[in-house]
């Protein structure tokens, strides 16, 4: 009797930690940086910084599916920095507009070769990526000759740094981004393919799923996506650097994705954890150089941040009984 | 019919090649490389020259002896650049406190309990070895700029530069060090019950815990004998620069990762090769050395490397995909 009343407990305070546990480290967040610093709680940081986050948020989508398949990409911070300068470069042969688009199918493209490899060469994802992270920055520095590409082109511009009733543009990108994602996740059979294939992939296979062919989506998908991510970051700093860009962009995103609670190895995941957590990155990174915390000390944190986000996610499956400490 | 013989011939002369290749493979890269570089630069064959190839090939092996225990007991370590980096400022900070020796073997220790850490959170808490060997190198790298504040620190003892760049019989010091570590190594993964445990740690992680292994020690031991490769390295490159650099060896992971594989560990786990990894360094650094001679910039080195490290895995996803068939169907080559 008292082990079933102790499950309970536990599965109670599992699905509370599921359920309200993001939202409230965000309010705390948010509270610790309004007492501290005046400058954080205006309207204008605040909105601003959300704006910021897209960078993550955006990113995090297609990571959510390829950690939901049992996989990783770590070659994600120097595919936006290859694939930025690539599109910004085309701008004055082809226009803002089809700058953008190409951009982002390049991104996909880049995934697609990623999903190849992974899957048809049966290497592990992680070391793969680790390969294609130091060859893509090596191009991107080849392509320019390590100078920055500027960018004047105003469509362009307008994605990173355009308003919408005071409201920053990248906000509303986000929000059409995650929405798309949700309905393919959830409303859709692939979306469900993909679920399957993470929770238990030779289940998968032998009921007809090409595991493979869904691997290589989520990859090609998590492409698109840096692709979007890019033109928003390049356009907020007005320019390419093929060295800059990018930078730990990976780890940023990936401790979103598992902040958000899903789970590393494969298994359902949460897009909407994904944006609360890519949230609470931004808030903290902004928060933390308002109060002039040093870059170092923000290292450290960033690092810090990760492995704790693993431990309550593990913390979290365990409490509901999926899986052990 | 027709299509299954075929099938099976080219089965048959892929287990072949491979085996081949298991056997000969990086020795063939070395050569094909060295008639490559003999031509390039008529200062190629001279003793300074290979010497010197060799030495820069011992860092990248050093630490490929560690990463061959991590990656045979199934795990990997992402953190050893930042090691590296941490080892080269604690050891300037303290030698002119401590003297030589004692600050060698403080930066050493430091750098120890960063590979224990890691063993805890991946053993105790159950972290993935890639985040937590990711997440500890950033978090490393950000203690090494805080305790220098981002500046580089000089060292006015010059009898120090004898680690990196001194000779002993006429041979640099790092490649002795590299021998000494390789027979170390050899004895710890071959001769020893550790380095039995370690491969059956890699290949069967729970058989192992049922048959009464302390799969959470071994592991813990891997990780701090990677974090002990990398410090070695770490005072090697220390003496040559005579300054300790926050930022030192940036990208080195890779590096390690792909002599590790070049060499022909498996990444399945289980299977390590530590005299392979020795000559995959030296071919790496005849990569680099050849780059050099072209002119060219860094980043050609990094898309170097990273090609490599493509190929190697090609190599070992074939292997893994052909050999196991051919040992479960019991062919011969």
């Amino acid at each position: 009797m008292v082990d079933e009343r102790s499950r309970k407990i536990k599965h109670k305070a599992g699905e509370l930690w599921g359920n309200f546990g993001l939202p409230f480290i965000f309010i705390i967040v948010l509270i610790v940086f309004s007492v501290q610093s005046p400058i954080f709680v205006s309207w204008r940081n605040l909105l601003s910084t959300m704006g910021f986050s897209s960078y993550i948020a955006i990113g995090a989508i297609g990571m959510t599916f390829i950690i939901m398949t049992g996989n990783f990409d770590i070659s994600i911070g120097s595919m936006l920095a290859l694939v930025a300068v690539l599109g910004s470069s085309f701008i004055p042969r082809i226009g803002g507009v089809l700058g953008v688009i190409s951009t982002i199918i390049l991104a996909a493209l880049l995934g697609l070769i990623n999903g190849l490899f992974v899957t048809k060469l049966r290497i592990p994802a992680f070391i793969t990526t680790l390969g294609m992270l130091f060859i893509f920055r090596a191009l991107a520095f080849i392509y320019t000759d390590n100078y920055p590409v500027y960018i004047d082109n105003r469509f362009w511009l307008f994605i990173g740094n355009g308003k919408i009733f005071n409201i920053p543009f990248p906000i509303f990108i986000t929000a059409v981004c995650y929405i798309a994602a949700y309905l393919v996740l959830r409303r859709s059979p692939l979306g469900r393919y993909v679920v399957a294939v993470g929770t238990n992939s030779r289940a998968a296979e032998l009921s007809g799923i090409n595991v493979d062919n869904i691997k290589i989506f989520a990859f090609t998908f998590a492409g698109f996506f840096v692709g979007i991510a890019a033109v928003i970051n390049t356009a907020t700093m007005g320019a390419a650097n093929p060295g800059l860009l990018g930078q730990n962009y990976e780890f940023q995103v990936i401790t979103a994705v598992v902040l958000g609670g899903t789970l590393l190895g494969g298994g359902n995941g949460s897009l909407g954890g994904a944006l609360i957590a890519a949230m609470i990155i931004t808030f903290l990174g902004n928060g933390m150089g308002l109060l002039q915390v040093g870059s170092y000390w923000q290292l450290i944190v960033t690092g810090l941040v990760m492995i704790i986000a693993v431990s309550l996610n593990k913390l979290k499956f365990y409490l509901l009984g999926q899986g052990d400490l | 019919m027709e299509r299954d013989h075929h099938y099976a011939i080219r089965e048959y002369t892929m287990v072949r090649f491979l085996k081949l290749y298991e056997k000969i493979g990086i020795f063939i890269l070395i050569i094909l490389g060295s008639v490559f570089l003999a031509i390039a630069s008529p200062n190629f064959f001279r003793a300074d020259t290979i010497f010197s190839i060799i030495t820069q090939g011992t860092y990248g092996g050093i630490v490929a002896f560690g990463m061959v225990l991590a990656i045979t007991s199934g795990g990997f370590d992402l953190s050893v650049d930042a090691v590296v980096a941490l080892t080269s400022v604690i050891l300037a900070m303290t030698i002119p406190d401590l003297g030589i020796p004692l600050a060698i073997i403080l930066s050493i220790l430091f750098s120890c309990v960063v590979g224990f850490i890691n063993g805890v959170l991946i053993t105790k808490f159950g972290v993935n070895p890639l985040i937590t060997t990711l997440s500890m190198a950033t978090i490393v790298r950000g203690v090494a700029f805080l305790i220098t504040r981002g500046r580089q620190i000089p060292i006015s003892q010059s009898e120090f530069m004898f680690i990196g760049t001194g000779k002993l019989w006429g041979i640099p010091v790092p490649i002795i060090i590299m021998v000494v570590l390789f027979v170390i190594f050899y004895l710890l993964l071959y001769q020893t019950s550790l380095g039995r445990y370690i491969s059956a740690v890699g290949s069967n992680e729970s058989a192992s815990a049922i048959s009464g292994l302390n799969v959470t020690f071994i592991k813990i031991m891997v990780y701090v004998l990677v974090a002990f490769t990398a410090s070695i390295v770490g005072v090697i490159r220390t003496s040559q620069a005579l300054i300790g650099i926050p930022s030192m060896a940036p990208g080195f992971t890779l590096t390690v990762l792909t002599i590790t594989i070049l060499g022909g560990t498996s990444l399945s786990g289980g299977r390590g090769n530590l005299l392979g990894a020795v000559f995959a360094g030296i071919f790496i650094s005849m990569i680099y050395y050849g780059l050099n001679l072209i002119g060219v910039q860094y980043f050609y080195q990094m898309l170097a490397v990273g090609l490599v490290l493509i190929f190697a895995l090609f190599i070992d996803g074939l292997r893994g995909r052909y050999l196991e068939v051919a040992r479960i169907r019991g062919i011969k080559a």
